[in-house]
């Protein structure tokens, strides 16, 4: 990073189903005016607002980001990346300010699936029309055939993933915010219906509608306040085919190489140089429990063929990070925010006011953000520390 | 602030070329546009998008065409917005130091696309499309209201002389495109060609022959009875602030290729920006010299693709590569993208010759 930035304010709505009482421009100036109210700013006080939505299909509104500009002045940017569109939000926002010319910026998302009809046919028009329309290919049989992968590749059992999303349950529940709040056990999770195999449903995340904001501001603003530094943010972009990455040398299909090259640029600026030891929070864009395993080499947390035995030691190693203190996109997905989510949630915790989430002694924390057919990928490093 | 420079530009206006797929319509655009740059994909860093998945008929059009678009393991990103903004966003990615060259892509295929549909659902489902809003109309409205209070003698020397000015540009659409019905007040030669357009501009930090000197942007609000729609101030405002930005005023600038959907608009846009009096800007765009040379909406439209085919235009005419539309002289220029709904934000570019 070459300018001090930092996360000195945040705004959620509750995540659930559907918000059936309120419109779009409601769910975004809720989501607003609490992380304006938390950086102690007007919506004068910012210089530029991005704003983050991804498929308008799932809506049934066209551009419903639009819908929530009320003044003449402040100039408003939306942003579309799939999956990592509310980090990629977040990113143009801190691009905006770096470059000194925004003091403050707004950065908001919001999603509307809930008023879709079915999100499954809206989501399945990412696919080639003439090469894919005929091969069951869904945003979770496109995570199935990750997940079988893994099981083949690495050692992966039911159990792994089982795991993984029980321990997702069982951190929502200190997350108001969160959609779903029921724990499971392990062997209700891999009894639950299965999705495509292997993914069970209790491994996979519900559809959900929220808001998320944060406010963005330069040292000079954020030194006054309770902020989260931006030690480092990555974004990176790979082949859309996911053909060609069945077989790709270092890079297959579950090797999630933009995370692992996001992952690096960002611990370069952030000066990490041993994330297991030097990260206490991760916040994981990943909507399927097996999509979280896959992230752990991405990150340099683990070897991939360790994988396995990286999550048979989740709970009982306290030198590890702490996975998802808010339940993970598996308690809540709302997708056009859900990236937006992680780094949000990341910043409440590295400014010590998560609530009952809260994790002790949180000086680092990561966020991941996925996208497309683990095509995007971004990583965004925040700190107690000024860079 | 870090100076910024336009490295290499490439444009294309079509119609239905049913050889070449969306994503080959892109790769040849940013081909030819890194090559106009003299560089290689090697020494890009990053790729910012314009795109809407509505145009291009996808629930996340960037899985397919970022990677034609040269993000092959690259840092990239999608503005769902006018081109020009995503212009002015990758600006502020360079000044950052985030990246050092970057590409800006947008496109939109027209004669894939429904821009009725598209346009008629950017309105507010309970006040806005029950009495038939469109962004059309909505210029309709506009063109009513300068109506009401200003003579348009001039009107049918601008719409001629907006259809002399595409014929000549040989970046236009040459065959086929489409045509709105027209709203009342809003004449058939006013309209938007609607095309197939993909464009691209490689930028860079490095210097070259035209310099990037300022940028301003701006929003409306939603609700168009919120709005001034003859006063245009976020139009205005974002012009302001570009002229501000680069420390100049609209008496200086030579040429302007400004972004409107219709000729009303060009003309009433260019009085709310002050290129006119008040009443007058039909006689103005009628004959001005420095105005839209390449014939605006009229050679070919379809957004989000348009801010930046502008700021190509400006880029080829402060190179004096523009061709037959050619201005003598040229050496500063403003530029304006508008995105949705009915020009509710904008963006505006001062290009200089360096």
């Amino acid at each position: 990073m070459s300018a001090r930035l930092a996360i000195i304010g945040v705004g959620q709505t509750p995540y659930k189903r559907a918000h059936r009482d309120k419109s779009s421009s409601d769910l975004l100036w809720e989501a607003a005016r609490e992380a304006l109210d938390d950086a102690g700013l007007d919506i004068t006080d910012v210089d530029v607002v991005i704003q983050g939505v991804a498929p308008d299909a799932l809506s049934g509104e066209n551009a419903v980001e639009k819908s929530a500009i009320t003044g003449v002045g402040i100039p408003h940017m939306r942003v579309n990346t799939g999956g990592v569109t509310g980090s990629s939000a977040a990113f143009a926002g801190a691009s905006y300010v770096a470059s000194g010319r925004a003091r403050a910026a707004l950065v908001v998302a919001v999603e509307r699936m809930g008023q879709s009809v079915t999100s499954q046919a809206a989501f399945n028009t990412i696919f080639d029309p003439i090469l894919e329309k005929d091969f069951p290919l869904t945003t979770i049989t496109m995570a199935a055939l990750r997940a079988s992968m893994s099981m083949r590749l690495y050692g992966y059992t039911p159990y792994h993933w089982a795991k993984i999303a029980q321990r997702n349950y069982r951190n929502a529940l200190k997350n108001p915010l969160a959609h779903l709040h029921k724990e499971y056990t392990i062997e209700e999770i891999m009894n639950s219906p299965l999705l495509a195999w292997p993914i069970h449903k209790f491994e996979a995340c519900p559809m959900s509608e929220g808001a998320c904001a944060v406010v963005i501001a330069n040292e000079d603003l954020a030194a006054a306040r309770n902020p989260a530094w931006i030690q480092g943010i990555a974004s990176t972009t790979d082949s859309y085919a996911m053909g060609d990455r069945f077989r790709r040398e270092g890079a297959t299909l579950v090797d999630l190489v933009t995370l692992r090259m996001s992952a690096e640029r960002a611990y370069l600026d952030a000066g990490v140089t041993d994330p297991l030891h030097e990260i206490d929070v991760i916040e994981l864009y990943s909507p399927f429990s097996s999509a979280e395993a896959m992230t752990y080499p991405a990150l340099g947390l683990c070897e991939a063929s360790e994988g396995p035995a990286f999550v048979d030691r989740q709970g009982e190693d306290p030198e590890m990070p702490f996975f998802n203190p808010s339940g993970g996109p598996q308690a809540g997905n709302p997708v056009s925010a859900t990236a937006l989510v992680r780094i949000a949630e990341t910043a409440l915790q590295v400014r010590g006011v998560a609530g009952e989430r809260q994790r002790p002694d949180v000086r680092r924390a990561l966020a991941t953000g996925q996208g497309g057919a683990t095509q995007f990928s971004t990583v965004c490093v925040l700190g107690t520390q000024r860079p | 602030m870090t100076d910024i420079y336009i490295e290499g530009v490439s444009l294309s206006i079509t119609w239905a070329d049913a050889r070449r797929n969306l994503t080959d319509l892109i790769f040849d655009t940013v081909r030819d546009a890194v090559d106009d740059a003299g560089q290689d994909m090697a020494a890009i860093d990053s790729v910012v998008l314009a795109a809407h998945d509505l145009v291009d008929g996808r629930s996340l059009s960037s899985m397919v065409t970022a990677p034609a678009a040269g993000a092959y393991l690259k840092d990239e990103t999608r503005y769902a917005d006018d081109s020009a903004g995503a212009f002015a966003a990758a600006m502020t990615r360079l000044e950052a130091g985030h990246n050092r060259r970057t590409i800006v892509a947008g496109w939109g295929r027209a004669s894939e696309h429904d821009p009725d549909g598209f346009s008629h659902a950017l309105f507010d489902p309970f006040f806005g499309r029950p009495v038939g809003l469109d962004e059309l109309a909505v210029s309709g409205l506009r063109a009513q209201r300068w109506l009401q209070q200003y003579d348009d003698a001039d009107r049918t020397q601008a719409i001629e002389r907006r259809a002399r000015q595409a014929a000549a540009n040989p970046r236009a659409l040459r065959d086929g495109g489409m045509l709105q019905s027209a709203p009342y007040p809003i004449q058939h030669g006013e309209l938007p060609r609607w095309a197939d357009i993909a464009v691209a501009v490689v930028m860079s930090c490095e210097p070259t022959s035209v310099k990037v000197a300022g940028m301003g942007q701006s929003s409306d609000p939603y609700q168009i009875g919120d709005r001034d729609l003859l006063a245009m101030p976020a139009l205005r405002n974002a012009v302001e602030r570009a002229l501000a930005d680069a420390g100049t005023s609209v008496a200086d600038v030579g040429l302007v290729e400004l972004d409107a959907l219709t000729g009303v608009d060009d003309a009433l846009s260019a009085e709310a920006i002050g290129l006119a009096p008040h009443g007058e800007g039909l006689g103005y765009v009628a004959r001005a010299g420095g105005f839209n040379p390449s014939g605006g909406s009229a050679a070919g439209y379809c957004p989000p693709a348009m801010g930046l085919t502008r700021l190509v235009e400006a880029t080829l005419q402060l190179r004096g590569t523009a061709g037959a539309i050619q201005l003598p002289e040229v050496r500063r220029a403003l530029v304006t993208g508008s995105s949705v709904v009915a020009a509710q934000t904008h963006t505006a570019i001062v290009l200089e010759a360096a």
